[in-house]
Protein backbone atom coordinates (compact mmCIF):
# COMPACT_ATOMS: atom_id res chain seq x y z
CA UNK A 1 0.00 0.00 0.00
CA UNK A 2 1.01 3.47 -0.83
CA UNK A 3 -0.63 6.72 0.01
CA UNK A 4 0.68 9.99 -1.48
CA UNK A 5 -0.27 13.23 -0.87
CA UNK A 6 0.91 16.06 -2.73
CA UNK A 7 0.39 19.58 -2.26
CA UNK A 8 0.75 22.63 -4.10
CA UNK A 9 0.06 25.93 -4.67
CA UNK A 10 -0.09 28.37 -1.90
CA UNK A 11 1.30 32.10 -2.28
CA UNK A 12 5.28 30.47 -1.73
CA UNK A 13 3.86 28.13 -4.65
CA UNK A 14 5.99 25.28 -3.12
CA UNK A 15 5.59 21.63 -3.51
CA UNK A 16 5.54 19.22 -0.92
CA UNK A 17 5.15 15.51 -1.11
CA UNK A 18 4.09 13.12 1.65
CA UNK A 19 4.48 9.56 0.83
CA UNK A 20 3.36 6.76 3.32
CA UNK A 21 4.18 2.79 2.78
CA UNK A 22 1.96 1.10 5.43
CA UNK A 23 2.79 -2.62 6.11
CA UNK A 24 0.89 -4.85 5.62
CA UNK A 25 -1.20 -6.39 7.81
CA UNK A 26 -1.69 -4.38 10.81
CA UNK A 27 -0.63 -1.00 9.34
CA UNK A 28 -3.42 -1.36 5.85
CA UNK A 29 -5.99 -2.25 8.22
CA UNK A 30 -5.39 0.97 10.55
CA UNK A 31 -5.15 2.95 7.15
CA UNK A 32 -7.92 1.32 4.94
CA UNK A 33 -11.03 2.41 6.47
CA UNK A 34 -9.11 6.01 6.58
CA UNK A 35 -9.33 5.08 2.80
CA UNK A 36 -11.98 3.94 2.71
CA UNK A 37 -14.08 6.89 3.86
CA UNK A 38 -13.02 9.48 1.54
CA UNK A 39 -15.36 9.92 -1.47
CA UNK A 40 -13.18 9.25 -4.52
CA UNK A 41 -15.96 8.52 -7.10
CA UNK A 42 -17.61 12.18 -6.43
CA UNK A 43 -14.82 14.40 -7.42
CA UNK A 44 -13.22 15.53 -10.11
CA UNK A 45 -9.70 14.16 -11.16
CA UNK A 46 -6.79 16.15 -12.05
CA UNK A 47 -8.17 18.91 -14.68
CA UNK A 48 -10.89 20.14 -11.98
CA UNK A 49 -12.09 23.47 -11.37
CA UNK A 50 -9.01 25.78 -10.33
CA UNK A 51 -8.70 26.73 -6.98
CA UNK A 52 -8.79 30.53 -5.62
CA UNK A 53 -5.85 32.64 -5.97
CA UNK A 54 -3.00 31.31 -3.82
CA UNK A 55 -4.73 28.65 -2.05
CA UNK A 56 -3.15 25.31 -1.80
CA UNK A 57 -4.25 22.23 -4.54
CA UNK A 58 -4.22 18.50 -3.32
CA UNK A 59 -3.48 15.59 -5.16
CA UNK A 60 -3.84 12.74 -3.38
CA UNK A 61 -3.11 9.11 -4.41
CA UNK A 62 -4.13 5.66 -2.17
CA UNK A 63 -2.65 2.81 -4.57
CA UNK A 64 -4.44 3.25 -7.86
CA UNK A 65 -7.41 5.76 -6.35
CA UNK A 66 -6.46 9.63 -7.49
CA UNK A 67 -8.23 12.76 -6.43
CA UNK A 68 -7.26 16.28 -6.84
CA UNK A 69 -8.75 19.11 -4.37
CA UNK A 70 -8.80 22.51 -3.91
CA UNK A 71 -7.97 23.26 -0.28
CA UNK A 72 -11.44 24.84 0.50
CA UNK A 73 -12.78 21.41 -0.75
CA UNK A 74 -10.25 19.51 2.00
CA UNK A 75 -12.84 18.59 4.44
CA UNK A 76 -14.04 16.02 6.48
CA UNK A 77 -12.66 12.55 5.63
CA UNK A 78 -10.09 13.92 2.92
CA UNK A 79 -8.80 16.24 5.37
CA UNK A 80 -8.24 13.71 7.95
CA UNK A 81 -6.71 11.17 5.24
CA UNK A 82 -4.02 14.48 4.55
CA UNK A 83 -3.70 15.09 8.01
CA UNK A 84 -3.16 11.57 8.75
CA UNK A 85 -0.50 11.17 5.70
CA UNK A 86 1.18 14.23 6.23
CA UNK A 87 1.83 13.48 10.04
CA UNK A 88 3.02 10.00 9.17
CA UNK A 89 5.76 11.11 6.49
CA UNK A 90 7.28 13.44 8.75
CA UNK A 91 7.56 11.11 11.47
CA UNK A 92 8.59 8.98 8.89
CA UNK A 93 11.29 11.16 7.93
CA UNK A 94 12.33 12.40 11.46
CA UNK A 95 13.00 8.94 12.61
CA UNK A 96 15.09 7.97 9.17
CA UNK A 97 16.77 11.86 7.30
CA UNK A 98 18.02 10.14 4.53
CA UNK B 1 5.73 61.23 -4.10
CA UNK B 2 4.34 60.35 -7.58
CA UNK B 3 1.40 62.10 -8.65
CA UNK B 4 0.66 61.39 -12.06
CA UNK B 5 -1.13 64.07 -13.08
CA UNK B 6 2.02 65.74 -12.87
CA UNK B 7 3.75 63.36 -15.08
CA UNK B 8 0.85 62.73 -18.06
CA UNK B 9 -1.26 65.54 -19.81
CA UNK B 10 -5.03 65.56 -18.81
CA UNK B 11 -6.45 63.12 -21.24
CA UNK B 12 -4.70 60.42 -19.63
CA UNK B 13 -6.80 61.27 -16.27
CA UNK B 14 -9.40 63.63 -17.37
CA UNK B 15 -10.90 64.10 -14.38
CA UNK B 16 -11.45 61.35 -11.43
CA UNK B 17 -9.41 58.40 -11.18
CA UNK B 18 -11.84 55.50 -10.17
CA UNK B 19 -12.22 54.69 -13.79
CA UNK B 20 -9.74 53.78 -16.15
CA UNK B 21 -9.34 56.88 -18.84
CA UNK B 22 -8.60 54.46 -21.81
CA UNK B 23 -12.33 53.15 -20.72
CA UNK B 24 -13.50 56.24 -20.09
CA UNK B 25 -12.21 57.96 -23.44
CA UNK B 26 -13.97 55.16 -25.45
CA UNK B 27 -17.60 55.44 -23.75
CA UNK B 28 -17.14 59.28 -24.12
CA UNK B 29 -16.59 58.38 -28.07
CA UNK B 30 -19.90 57.29 -27.73
CA UNK B 31 -23.51 59.17 -27.41
CA UNK B 32 -25.53 55.70 -26.19
CA UNK B 33 -24.00 52.33 -26.26
CA UNK B 34 -25.95 49.92 -28.44
CA UNK B 35 -27.20 47.13 -27.22
CA UNK B 36 -24.59 44.34 -28.74
CA UNK B 37 -21.68 46.72 -27.29
CA UNK B 38 -23.22 46.89 -24.11
CA UNK B 39 -23.33 43.16 -23.83
CA UNK B 40 -20.19 42.45 -25.13
CA UNK B 41 -18.62 45.31 -22.46
CA UNK B 42 -20.40 43.85 -19.64
CA UNK B 43 -18.95 40.43 -20.56
CA UNK B 44 -15.06 42.02 -20.91
CA UNK B 45 -15.68 44.30 -17.51
CA UNK B 46 -16.36 43.69 -13.67
CA UNK B 47 -20.09 44.56 -13.97
CA UNK B 48 -19.40 47.08 -11.05
CA UNK B 49 -17.07 48.91 -12.86
CA UNK B 50 -18.74 49.21 -15.84
CA UNK B 51 -22.24 51.10 -13.76
CA UNK B 52 -19.03 53.38 -12.43
CA UNK B 53 -18.21 54.50 -15.84
CA UNK B 54 -21.37 55.31 -16.43
CA UNK B 55 -22.24 56.97 -13.33
CA UNK B 56 -18.97 59.12 -13.75
CA UNK B 57 -19.59 60.00 -17.16
CA UNK B 58 -23.04 61.55 -16.27
CA UNK B 59 -21.42 63.73 -13.21
CA UNK B 60 -18.44 65.28 -15.38
CA UNK B 61 -20.35 68.38 -14.97
CA UNK B 62 -19.97 69.04 -10.84
CA UNK B 63 -16.86 70.95 -10.41
CA UNK B 64 -16.65 69.31 -6.48
CA UNK B 65 -16.73 65.48 -8.51
CA UNK B 66 -14.11 66.89 -11.16
CA UNK B 67 -10.11 65.76 -9.65
CA UNK B 68 -11.78 63.62 -7.22
CA UNK B 69 -8.82 61.85 -5.12
CA UNK B 70 -9.51 58.96 -3.29
CA UNK B 71 -10.21 58.38 -0.04
CA UNK B 72 -8.64 57.28 2.68
CA UNK B 73 -8.29 53.86 3.65
CA UNK B 74 -10.73 52.11 5.67
CA UNK B 75 -9.08 49.54 7.40
CA UNK B 76 -10.21 46.76 9.89
CA UNK B 77 -7.86 43.68 11.37
CA UNK B 78 -9.60 40.40 12.71
CA UNK B 79 -7.99 38.16 14.94
CA UNK B 80 -9.26 34.72 13.84
CA UNK B 81 -7.72 33.00 16.88
CA UNK B 82 -6.19 29.80 15.67
CA UNK B 83 -9.39 28.96 13.85
CA UNK B 84 -10.53 28.72 9.69
CA UNK B 85 -13.72 30.81 10.80
CA UNK B 86 -13.44 33.63 9.42
CA UNK B 87 -13.10 36.94 10.12
CA UNK B 88 -12.76 36.59 13.39
CA UNK B 89 -12.60 38.87 15.90
CA UNK B 90 -12.49 42.74 15.30
CA UNK B 91 -8.86 43.50 17.35
CA UNK B 92 -7.63 47.14 15.20
CA UNK B 93 -9.73 49.54 13.10
CA UNK B 94 -9.15 52.66 11.18
CA UNK B 95 -7.39 54.87 12.99
CA UNK B 96 -6.78 52.81 16.36
CA UNK B 97 -3.37 53.19 17.73
CA UNK B 98 -0.68 49.51 17.43
CA UNK B 99 -2.28 46.64 19.50
CA UNK B 100 1.07 45.15 20.18
CA UNK B 101 0.61 41.91 18.48
CA UNK B 102 3.16 41.91 15.61
CA UNK B 103 0.58 40.28 13.08
CA UNK B 104 -2.48 42.66 13.72
CA UNK B 105 -0.14 46.03 13.19
CA UNK B 106 2.43 44.83 10.23
CA UNK B 107 -1.22 43.74 8.09
CA UNK B 108 -3.30 47.30 9.29
CA UNK B 109 0.09 48.83 8.01
CA UNK B 110 1.00 46.50 5.20
CA UNK B 111 -2.90 47.61 3.97
CA UNK B 112 -2.20 51.22 4.14
CA UNK B 113 1.50 51.38 2.37
CA UNK B 114 -1.00 49.14 -0.59
CA UNK B 115 -4.08 51.39 -0.77
CA UNK B 116 -1.44 54.24 -0.68
CA UNK B 117 0.51 53.27 -3.65
CA UNK B 118 -2.80 52.28 -5.69
CA UNK B 119 -4.15 55.96 -4.64
CA UNK B 120 -0.40 58.17 -5.22
CA UNK B 121 0.24 56.22 -8.14
CA UNK B 122 -2.65 55.57 -10.11
CA UNK B 123 -5.61 57.67 -8.99
CA UNK B 124 -7.57 54.59 -7.75
CA UNK B 125 -9.36 54.43 -4.99
CA UNK B 126 -9.14 51.14 -3.30
CA UNK B 127 -8.42 47.76 -4.09
CA UNK B 128 -12.11 48.02 -6.45
CA UNK B 129 -11.86 51.38 -7.10
CA UNK B 130 -14.86 52.62 -5.63
CA UNK B 131 -13.28 52.80 -1.73
CA UNK B 132 -13.67 48.96 -0.61
CA UNK B 133 -12.85 48.79 2.87
CA UNK B 134 -9.97 46.82 3.78
CA UNK B 135 -10.19 43.58 5.80
CA UNK B 136 -7.87 41.08 6.81
CA UNK B 137 -7.87 38.08 9.38
CA UNK B 138 -4.30 37.08 10.98
CA UNK B 139 -3.69 34.28 12.74
CA UNK B 140 -5.51 32.13 10.64
CA UNK B 141 -5.57 28.37 11.41
CA UNK B 142 -2.85 26.57 12.93
CA UNK B 143 1.30 26.41 11.73
CA UNK B 144 -0.68 27.67 8.41
CA UNK B 145 1.89 27.97 5.70
CA UNK B 146 0.37 30.64 3.73
CA UNK B 147 -1.60 33.73 2.92
CA UNK B 148 -4.25 34.57 0.31
CA UNK B 149 -7.31 36.57 -0.82
CA UNK B 150 -10.58 35.12 -0.44
CA UNK B 151 -12.38 37.22 -3.01
CA UNK B 152 -13.55 39.49 -0.83
CA UNK B 153 -10.96 39.98 2.27
CA UNK B 154 -7.10 38.55 2.72
CA UNK B 155 -6.15 36.00 5.40
CA UNK B 156 -2.59 35.28 6.82
CA UNK B 157 -1.13 32.46 8.58
CA UNK B 158 1.31 32.18 11.17
CA UNK B 159 3.91 29.91 9.31
CA UNK B 160 4.45 26.53 10.86
CA UNK B 161 8.05 28.09 12.66
CA UNK B 162 10.18 25.66 10.96
CA UNK B 163 9.87 26.44 7.36
CA UNK B 164 8.22 29.84 8.01
CA UNK B 165 6.94 32.60 9.95
CA UNK B 166 4.46 34.55 10.09
CA UNK B 167 3.15 35.68 6.54
CA UNK B 168 2.45 39.28 7.33
CA UNK B 169 6.19 39.48 7.67
CA UNK B 170 6.73 40.60 4.53
CA UNK B 171 4.64 43.81 2.74
CA UNK B 172 5.45 42.61 -1.28
CA UNK B 173 3.28 39.16 0.13
CA UNK B 174 0.39 41.70 1.22
CA UNK B 175 0.58 43.73 -1.82
CA UNK B 176 0.76 40.59 -3.93
CA UNK B 177 -2.92 39.45 -1.81
CA UNK B 178 -4.53 42.60 -2.51
CA UNK B 179 -3.40 42.92 -5.90
CA UNK B 180 -5.58 39.82 -6.64
CA UNK B 181 -8.12 41.67 -5.47
CA UNK B 182 -7.68 44.20 -7.98
CA UNK B 183 -7.24 42.19 -10.92
CA UNK B 184 -10.65 40.19 -9.85
CA UNK B 185 -12.04 43.62 -10.21
CA UNK B 186 -10.79 44.58 -13.35
CA UNK B 187 -12.85 41.79 -14.90
CA UNK B 188 -10.27 38.88 -13.76
CA UNK B 189 -8.01 36.35 -15.34
CA UNK B 190 -8.96 32.83 -15.33
CA UNK B 191 -6.75 30.77 -12.70
CA UNK B 192 -5.02 28.21 -14.68
CA UNK B 193 -2.15 27.82 -17.10
CA UNK B 194 -0.72 31.29 -18.85
CA UNK B 195 -3.68 33.41 -17.74
CA UNK B 196 -3.07 31.89 -14.22
CA UNK B 197 0.83 32.57 -14.22
CA UNK B 198 -0.22 36.84 -15.85
CA UNK B 199 -2.96 36.90 -13.15
CA UNK B 200 -0.18 35.45 -10.60
CA UNK B 201 3.07 37.89 -12.29
CA UNK B 202 0.84 41.04 -11.68
CA UNK B 203 0.26 40.30 -8.23
CA UNK B 204 4.25 39.85 -7.42
CA UNK B 205 4.35 43.05 -10.02
CA UNK B 206 2.10 45.41 -7.36
CA UNK B 207 3.46 43.78 -4.50
CA UNK B 208 6.29 44.71 -5.19
CA UNK B 209 5.94 47.71 -6.11
CA UNK B 210 4.40 48.62 -2.73
CA UNK B 211 6.63 47.88 -1.05
CA UNK B 212 9.31 50.22 -3.49
CA UNK B 213 7.13 52.68 -2.82
CA UNK B 214 6.76 52.72 0.82
CA UNK B 215 10.45 51.81 1.08
CA UNK B 216 11.21 54.96 -1.73
CA UNK B 217 13.60 52.48 -3.68
CA UNK B 218 14.58 52.96 -7.16
CA UNK B 219 14.61 49.92 -9.36
CA UNK B 220 18.19 49.73 -9.13
CA UNK B 221 17.99 50.00 -4.99
CA UNK B 222 15.30 47.80 -4.72
CA UNK B 223 16.06 43.74 -4.33
CA UNK B 224 12.73 42.63 -6.75
CA UNK B 225 12.55 39.41 -4.07
CA UNK B 226 8.69 38.52 -3.52
CA UNK B 227 8.46 37.36 0.02
CA UNK B 228 11.91 38.12 1.34
CA UNK B 229 12.16 37.68 5.20
CA UNK B 230 9.63 34.76 5.62
CA UNK B 231 11.96 31.98 5.72
CA UNK B 232 12.75 30.85 8.98
CA UNK B 233 16.78 30.51 9.91
CA UNK B 234 16.42 26.97 9.12
CA UNK B 235 15.97 27.48 4.91
CA UNK B 236 18.80 27.93 2.62
CA UNK B 237 16.82 30.51 0.60
CA UNK B 238 16.10 34.67 0.72
CA UNK B 239 12.45 34.82 -0.67
CA UNK B 240 10.06 33.16 -2.39
CA UNK B 241 10.95 34.44 -5.94
CA UNK B 242 12.70 36.79 -7.52
CA UNK B 243 11.26 39.00 -10.65
CA UNK B 244 14.96 40.49 -11.15
CA UNK B 245 16.65 36.49 -11.94
CA UNK B 246 13.43 33.98 -11.52
CA UNK B 247 15.45 30.17 -9.92
CA UNK B 248 17.52 31.82 -8.11
CA UNK B 249 15.70 33.04 -4.50
CA UNK B 250 15.80 29.85 -2.63
CA UNK B 251 17.80 26.00 -2.76
CA UNK B 252 17.38 23.96 0.03
CA UNK B 253 18.11 20.34 1.33
CA UNK B 254 13.98 19.58 2.03
CA UNK B 255 12.16 22.43 -0.21
CA UNK B 256 14.02 21.61 -3.26
CA UNK B 257 15.59 24.94 -5.38
CA UNK B 258 13.51 27.66 -6.91
CA UNK B 259 11.90 26.46 -10.07
CA UNK B 260 10.82 29.28 -11.71
CA UNK B 261 11.88 29.72 -15.78
CA UNK B 262 13.27 32.61 -16.80
CA UNK B 263 12.03 32.49 -20.28
CA UNK B 264 9.93 30.57 -22.15
CA UNK B 265 12.94 28.22 -23.72
CA UNK B 266 12.37 26.64 -19.79
CA UNK B 267 8.56 27.13 -19.33
CA UNK B 268 7.02 24.26 -17.33
CA UNK B 269 4.58 22.59 -18.29
CA UNK B 270 2.65 20.60 -15.13
CA UNK B 271 -0.77 19.90 -13.68
CA UNK B 272 0.15 20.73 -10.16
CA UNK B 273 -0.29 24.41 -9.00
CA UNK B 274 -3.19 24.92 -11.26
CA UNK B 275 -0.79 24.28 -14.48
CA UNK B 276 1.83 26.09 -12.63
CA UNK B 277 0.94 29.12 -12.01
CA UNK B 278 3.67 30.15 -9.07
CA UNK B 279 6.48 29.07 -11.22
CA UNK B 280 5.94 30.23 -14.99
CA UNK B 281 4.79 34.06 -13.31
CA UNK B 282 8.68 34.19 -13.36
CA UNK B 283 8.63 34.99 -17.50
CA UNK B 284 6.19 38.14 -17.14
CA UNK B 285 7.65 38.84 -13.77
CA UNK B 286 11.40 39.13 -15.35
CA UNK B 287 9.65 40.92 -18.27
CA UNK B 288 8.35 43.79 -15.72
CA UNK B 289 11.75 43.88 -14.28
CA UNK B 290 13.79 44.29 -17.67
CA UNK B 291 11.27 47.21 -18.54
CA UNK B 292 11.92 49.07 -15.33
CA UNK B 293 15.90 48.37 -15.75
CA UNK B 294 15.77 49.88 -18.66
CA UNK B 295 13.98 53.05 -17.85
CA UNK B 296 15.76 53.81 -14.81
CA UNK B 297 14.18 55.83 -11.94
CA UNK B 298 11.20 54.48 -9.47
CA UNK B 299 9.48 51.65 -10.95
CA UNK B 300 6.10 53.20 -9.86
CA UNK B 301 6.29 55.85 -12.68
CA UNK B 302 6.26 54.67 -16.10
CA UNK B 303 6.99 50.64 -15.70
CA UNK B 304 3.98 50.83 -13.24
CA UNK B 305 1.28 52.92 -15.43
CA UNK B 306 1.80 50.61 -18.60
CA UNK B 307 1.03 47.32 -16.37
CA UNK B 308 -1.61 49.09 -14.88
CA UNK B 309 -2.82 50.51 -17.95
CA UNK B 310 -2.91 46.34 -19.63
CA UNK B 311 -4.05 45.42 -16.42
CA UNK B 312 -7.42 48.09 -15.75
CA UNK B 313 -8.06 48.67 -19.36
CA UNK B 314 -10.26 46.43 -20.33
CA UNK B 315 -8.65 44.07 -23.09
CA UNK B 316 -7.33 41.31 -21.43
CA UNK B 317 -9.64 38.27 -21.74
CA UNK B 318 -9.79 35.68 -19.22
CA UNK B 319 -7.91 33.37 -21.00
CA UNK B 320 -5.27 35.90 -21.85
CA UNK B 321 -1.46 34.45 -23.13
CA UNK B 322 1.70 35.56 -22.51
CA UNK B 323 1.70 36.12 -26.17
CA UNK B 324 -1.59 38.49 -25.78
CA UNK B 325 -0.22 40.03 -22.96
CA UNK B 326 2.38 41.16 -24.11
CA UNK B 327 1.05 43.37 -27.24
CA UNK B 328 -1.02 44.66 -24.57
CA UNK B 329 1.37 46.22 -22.14
CA UNK B 330 3.38 47.14 -25.82
CA UNK B 331 -0.11 48.87 -27.02
CA UNK B 332 0.08 50.68 -23.67
CA UNK B 333 3.63 52.07 -23.54
CA UNK B 334 2.41 53.21 -27.53
CA UNK B 335 -0.61 54.77 -25.95
CA UNK B 336 0.98 56.30 -23.02
CA UNK B 337 4.10 57.49 -24.53
CA UNK B 338 4.28 57.12 -28.09
CA UNK B 339 5.76 54.60 -30.59
CA UNK B 340 9.20 54.34 -30.43
CA UNK B 341 9.23 56.06 -27.25
CA UNK B 342 12.09 55.00 -25.06
CA UNK B 343 9.19 53.13 -22.84
CA UNK B 344 7.70 51.63 -25.84
CA UNK B 345 11.12 50.29 -27.33
CA UNK B 346 11.80 49.24 -23.85
CA UNK B 347 8.89 46.49 -23.66
CA UNK B 348 9.12 45.07 -26.89
CA UNK B 349 12.68 44.39 -25.70
CA UNK B 350 11.88 42.96 -22.90
CA UNK B 351 9.37 40.42 -24.11
CA UNK B 352 11.82 39.46 -26.79
CA UNK B 353 14.59 38.58 -23.83
CA UNK B 354 12.31 36.17 -22.40
CA UNK B 355 11.26 35.16 -25.18
CA UNK B 356 7.91 35.65 -25.28
CA UNK B 357 6.61 37.08 -29.27
CA UNK B 358 5.12 40.37 -29.24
Amino acid sequence: MKITVQRSGGVAGMQRTWTVRPEPPEDTDRWQPLIEACPWDSVPGAGGSPGQPDRFMYSIRADQRRAVLPERDLTGPWRDLVECARAAAEQAAAQDPD
Amino acid sequence: MFFPHRFFPDRFFPHCSIVPPYLLRRLAAQDELSGAAEAARNALLHVPAFHAARAELSLLAPPGVRGATPAPPERTIYDARSLEKLPGSPVRKEGKPPTGDPATDEAYDGLGHTHRLYADAFGRDSIDGRGLPLEASVHYSKRYDNAFWDGRQMVFGDGDGEVFGRFTKSLSVIGHELAHGVTQYSGGLNYRNQAGALNESLSDVFGALVEQYAKQQSTAEASWLIGEGLFTDQVQGTALRSMKAPGTAYDDDVLGKDPQPDSMDSYVRTSADNGGVHINSGIPNRAFCLVATALGGNAWEAPAQIWYQTLTGGTLSPNTTFGAFARATAASAKELFGAGSAAHDAVRSAWETVKVKV
